[in-house]
């Protein structure tokens, strides 16, 4: 039973919402450059959203272009969210590793990805009264994602659903106190930083004099 | 050899040409002594063209026929100083041009007002009114309007706390005072500081420390009245204010702050007996320019977003030189044109009738065409008149052959003739690459046409998203006529194809060398 290669489970697990992602844990497949990919194609479905939608129904202050943000918002909160699972499952017994953390995540993000993306399409076919099957094909996509996501943290970490709904909201949690700490962060580098500098500055006057 | 020196010469015969096009250019945004500007789509500056030129300022010694009048006044005494002021303008506070192209000064600090034609020659000089065989003089007085039905002019006479209401000899024909009425709080005072009548002979007047609106009276003097007062701005600290009044009793309440509205400080009426009025505080944002009908209502806000900003967008508020703009008048001109002045920057904005924004002039400065302290404006066909009550004069600007393209080409497309203006907004275009007005008026014109694809183009140049939607309807309609019974046949036949190649697979007649065999 289920001998598929790769490719073919990761479309397993897309269309079994239910058992999918517990037969991949029970077969231990799943593949890291799969999922990268996935991430990927999700940074490019977060700037076609936002550049290539239909001129008749968004269009974006085209003045400045910052591609950091659209970093951030695919790579950045993915990661964050696969480490913050990682070290919150840890807390709660889960049985996912960082890598199956990685994968059945990526793996759940299609739907989301490919009904955004068919919405980028369709928005260049259809005028605004006809917005009505963008906005269908959007929301399945993310409704489809959000079933999916559970479904694999469920199977991920072998929890109860109640425990995993517990699971993401911590995730959440510390995913929130992760990006405080790094702003912290940042900001006591750059003092530590400025202070160096000033001292140089200081130094470098003294010298010359 | 030569042929090199020949194209060497040609070379800087051109570079000299490029120079003294560029020069050229550049000595004619030199004219003005302000860089002129619009906002685009997104409430950004772009630069832009001029569309009124300062031409000349006049004072009160250019007035032709003062010096004369007041020379010939009993006990005139040049080396006395209230005998020279006079001779100049002291404070103006209002210009008013009536239905004979007739130009009133309101000279406040002269306690009178100076009547003259276009060409600023004296025809009349009010300063003594005959009321009831008694001579009524003025006393700071601040506005005046000529009501074109009756031929009668009506000052604000301030400090005399009345409305003047006289014909052309300066005969009063009836006095406007503090109502008796106990609407009216009786210990406000009645300092009136502008006037306008409507058709029907109303008169609506505002008073500085009235907030309810405009005092109006009825032609016969009844007091009737408020009139189109502003509503107060939902800040957080009203709403705060709001929440705290419901829950507090009749005795706490007494003690809290009320929220006012702030008066409006000027207006003007159109030629459908329309009210126009402008809020000149910095501090409100809601309804600075509103359109009353007669029930004192805003109407504006039926042809325009909730949201607009009139005079300067985006202060920027980290900036102590940017402040917001506050405007201290306001004019209808033909058209329907609202032309704004704004105190703050010395600045007129004019919009059309549909309040989209055609031309920002003027700044502050000393210079012609700037203002120190710009407090009236007129307008009247081609020109635009504001007063500066610093500098004691008139500046006229004239419009620019540009801002004639733009009126042409604007007075066209609101009239619904959009094929007519498009040729005068491809004009408009040659001159100015940032008027965005233009792309959407060609735009129409091109979609009138049924050629939707330009359309498309010149909507998204604009970014009017809403345009560019229908535009885009009519292009999607086009090519599915022309390419819908194609595509339907191609498929039937692809899927013809691909069944008959199904079952034929299926027979074991053919096979395909990327299906596997299930269960081998």
């Amino acid at each position: 039973m289920l001998d598929l290669t790769q490719g073919q489970f990761v479309r397993h697990v897309v269309m079994h919402p239910f058992e999918g992602f517990e037969d991949l844990r029970w077969k231990k497949s799943g593949d890291m450059r799969i999922a990268t990919a996935i991430v990927c194609l999700l940074f490019f479905q977060q700037l076609a959203y936002s550049r290539l939608y239909g001129f008749q129904y968004y269009s974006s202050y085209d003045k400045v272009f910052n591609i950091i943000p659209f970093f951030f918002r695919s790579f950045g909160i993915f990661l964050l969210y696969v480490v913050c699972n990682w070290a919150m499952c840890t807390l709660f017994d889960g049985e996912g590793a960082l890598k199956n953390i990685y994968i059945v995540t990526a793996y759940s993000l299609i739907p989301y990805i490919a009904g955004s993306l068919i919405g980028t399409l369709l928005s260049h076919v259809l005028i605004k009264d006809e917005y009505i099957f963008i906005q269908t094909v959007e929301w399945i996509g993310l409704g489809w994602t959000v079933v999916l996501f559970i479904s694999a943290m469920k199977a991920v970490h072998q929890f109860s659903f109640f425990k995993t709904i517990l699971l993401i909201a911590l995730t959440l949690v510390a995913m929130v106190l992760c990006i405080f700490l790094l702003v912290l962060l940042l900001t006591l580098f750059q003092q530590v930083l400025i202070f160096i500098f000033t001292i140089y500055t200081e130094l470098s006057y003294r010298l010359r004099v | 050899m030569s042929d090199m020196k020949t194209s060497l010469k040609r070379m800087i015969a051109a570079a000299g040409a490029v120079v003294m096009m560029t020069s050229i250019a550049g000595s004619v945004s030199a004219m003005e002594s302000y860089d002129p500007y619009s906002y685009d789509r997104w409430g950004d500056a772009v630069s832009s063209q001029v569309g009124y030129s300062a031409e000349r300022f006049v004072d009160g010694k250019l007035i032709d026929g003062l010096a004369a009048k007041i020379e010939a006044m009993e006990g005139y005494d040049y080396d006395k100083e209230e005998w020279k002021q006079l001779l100049q303008l002291k404070e103006p506070q209002d210009i008013f041009i009536d239905h004979n192209q007739l130009m009133y000064i309101v000279d406040k600090g002269n306690n009178r007002v100076i009547v003259t034609d276009l060409e600023f020659n004296m025809v009349n000089y009010l300063d003594k009114f005959t009321y009831n065989g008694e001579t009524l003089t003025l006393s700071s007085p601040q506005g005046v309007f000529v009501d074109p039905e009756t031929d009668m002019v009506y000052i604000a006479d301030t400090e005399n706390s009345r409305v003047i209401k006289c014909d052309y000899e300066g005969n009063v024909d009836r006095l406007f005072e503090k109502p008796a009425s106990e609407i009216y709080t009786q210990e406000l005072t009645f300092k009136p500081e502008k006037v306008v009548v409507d058709k029907a002979g109303n008169v609506y007047i505002v008073v500085g420390s009235v907030t309810k609106g405009a005092v109006m009276y009825d032609a016969n003097g009844e007091f009737l009245g408020f009139f189109g007062a502003n509503r107060v701005e939902a800040t957080a600290e009203i709403v705060v204010n709001a929440f705290w009044n419901t829950i507090a009793t009749e005795a706490q309440r007494e003690h809290m702050t009320k929220s006012t509205a702030i008066g409006f400080d000027n207006f003007d009426i159109d030629d459908e007996g329309f009210i126009f009025t402008v809020t000149e505080s910095q501090d409100v944002e809601t309804d600075t320019v509103k359109k009353v009908n007669p029930e004192g209502t805003n109407i504006l806000h039926t042809i325009i977003d909730e949201d607009t900003v009139f005079g300067d967008h985006n202060p920027a508020y980290w900036s102590i030189y940017s402040k917001r703009s506050s405007i201290v008048d306001i004019d209808i001109g033909e058209n329907g044109y609202i032309n704004l002045l704004d105190f703050v920057h010395g600045r007129v904005f004019q919009y059309d009738e549909k309040t989209n924004l055609m031309f920002v002039f003027g700044g502050t400065g000393n210079q012609l065409g700037t203002f120190l302290s710009a407090v009236a404006l007129e307008s009247y066909d081609n020109r635009m008149y504001v007063l500066d009550s610093r500098k004691n004069g008139i500046t006229i600007f004239k419009r620019t052959q540009f801002g004639e393209i733009v009126t042409e080409a604007t007075n066209k497309y609101n009239d619904g003739l959009y094929d007519e203006s498009e040729q005068p907004w491809r004009d408009v275009i040659k001159y100015d690459g940032n008027y965005r007005r233009a792309y959407i008026g060609i735009g129409n014109a091109l979609l009138n046409r049924n050629e939707y694809k330009e359309a498309m183009k010149y909507f998204k140049v604009a970014i009017s998203r809403k345009r560019y939607n229908r535009a885009f309807e009519g292009y999607r309609d086009q090519l599915l006529q022309k390419y819908l019974t194609p595509c339907v046949v191609i498929i039937i036949v692809l899927a013809v194809v691909i069944k008959v190649l199904q079952i034929l697979e299926k027979k074991a007649i053919i096979t395909f060398p990327w299906t596997r065999r299930r269960g081998g």
